[in-house]
């Protein structure tokens, strides 16, 4: 009887499936087959969930920054009345439950509803902390509160579907999780860094529009049309044009579609211009100036729809002039390449009535986005 | 791993509202588009600030 020989390796036999192939070899690349084929999700997962832990820990970082950043400012800003640690934890923790679409038939308005409750509650009860803040303040103190509550939810939300995923050993779980983190990561290092400009009252990309518009209203008078919203009225060769922008330089984007009711309803408007800033794809150069058909504007939908609803109601063309720029771009310290597009698109906006309007008729041109640092 | 630190450069470009030079300086606390902030150097036009913007410097 002859024993099997260990010491003799032979390469070509590794891969060999014949009748004297060395069956330690064979078992050398069958065995992690059968290895693989049972432990090989949980190994992803081991894997795979220490990147998105170290992303966790990024993001539970940044929603610590931006607490304490808030409440520094309010501290040293603000001299508040008490102290303001408590009321602002309680602020971060708020949550919007949105309501039902089981029947959509007057969702806008439900939303609508509860999102201005929500801003009003949040303006009084900021204003609570420091009575005698400027509006401009209370504006800033409001968006660092947005920016640290949404870096508190989305710290929540991304650790719970990921402590899910631990906790069930389930791989499946944890892929979409490792598919939206980079996306979510961009987002939220954006919001990291917008907290200072928007403590230092400096302009973002998303305040192109206001910038654009706030100039041409510059030796105009201004009127207030709608909350935090302001109207200016000139002439241009003979045509009548209504300038709308939210009221800067403080951090709102206002109420267009309020301010457009107001115009339309006492003056014939005969064409729309709206300027915002638009997220740019992959790929596209950023601060490209684009134009288009159709209201530009973003946000959560109620704006859009009311402006589209007024133009629809009254037959008055919407035509729209944007600036490309990413996500970070949008709501970070204005680039040179954007601020650089402002006189470019001023140009494109007189170009545009121009070639869309004749003598007498009136347009509206309203300046969409974030007035942060963009007075009028 | 490799990757360069980015620093944020605020800037402040001011233009003179009578004969249009432009002065580019850094960016200083309290400083707000379109205000009046200081008398042109080549002119007795005041100057107003025209943009405020940052430029990324890679370390």
């Amino acid at each position: 009887m002859s024993l099997v020989n260990f010491t003799s390796f032979d390469f070509d036999q590794l891969f060999a499936m014949s009748d004297d192939t060395n069956p330690i070899m064979m078992l050398i690349w069958i065995l992690p087959i059968f290895f693989f084929v049972f432990y090989g999700q949980r190994i992803q997962l081991y894997v795979t969930s220490g990147e998105i832990k170290k992303g966790i820990g990024k993001l539970d970082g940044f929603r610590n920054e931006s607490r304490e950043e808030l409440i520094n400012y309010v501290k040293k800003n603000l001299k508040p009345v008490d102290d303001p640690v408590q009321k602002i934890d309680r602020f971060i923790d708020y949550f919007t439950i949105m309501p039902v679409d089981m029947d959509p038939n007057g969702i806008v308005d439900k939303v609508r509803h509860i999102v201005r409750s929500r801003e009003d509650y949040t303006r009084e009860h900021v204003r609570s902390l420091s009575p005698q803040m400027s509006n401009i303040e209370l504006t800033k103190v409001q968006t660092l509160l947005e920016i640290a509550s949404s870096l508190q939810m989305i710290y929540k939300i991304i650790n719970h579907m990921y402590l899910t995923a631990k906790k069930q050993n389930n791989y499946p779980l944890i892929l979409p999780l490792q598919m939206i983190l980079p996306f979510i990561m961009e987002q939220s290092e954006a919001m990291k860094e917008a907290i200072p400009v928007f403590k230092k009252g400096q302009p973002v990309g998303d305040g192109i529009g206001p910038m654009v518009v706030g100039k041409m209203m510059l030796k105009n008078q201004k009127e207030t049309v709608a909350f935090q919203t302001v109207l200016a009225k000139s002439e241009f060769e003979g045509r009548n044009l209504f300038f709308l922008k939210a009221e800067g330089p403080g951090s709102t984007v206002g109420r267009p579609a309020d301010g457009l009711e107001k115009i339309v309803s006492e003056n014939e408007i005969d064409v729309i211009i709206m300027i915002d800033a638009a997220l740019k794809m992959e790929g596209e150069d950023s601060a490209t100036v684009a134009r288009g058909f159709g209201a530009a504007i973003g946000g959560i939908g109620t704006e859009k729809f009311e402006i589209e609803a007024i133009a629809t109601s009254k037959n008055i063309p919407i035509f729209s002039i944007v600036v490309k720029q990413s996500v970070k771009e949008a709501i970070t310290l204005m680039t040179k390449e954007i601020a650089d597009k402002a006189d470019d698109v001023r140009t494109q906006v007189y170009e545009m009535i121009q070639e869309n309007t004749t003598q007498g008729q009136s347009i509206a041109i309203i300046g969409v986005g974030n007035s942060a640092g963009v007075p009028q | 791993m490799f990757s360069k630190k980015k620093i944020i450069l605020e800037y402040t470009v001011e233009k003179c509202s009578k004969c249009g030079m432009q002065k580019k300086r850094k960016f200083s606390e309290g400083d707000v588009l379109f205000t009046e902030c200081s008398k042109c150097d080549s002119c007795d036009g005041m100057s107003f600030i025209e943009k405020i913007f940052g430029e990324t410097l890679e370390q």
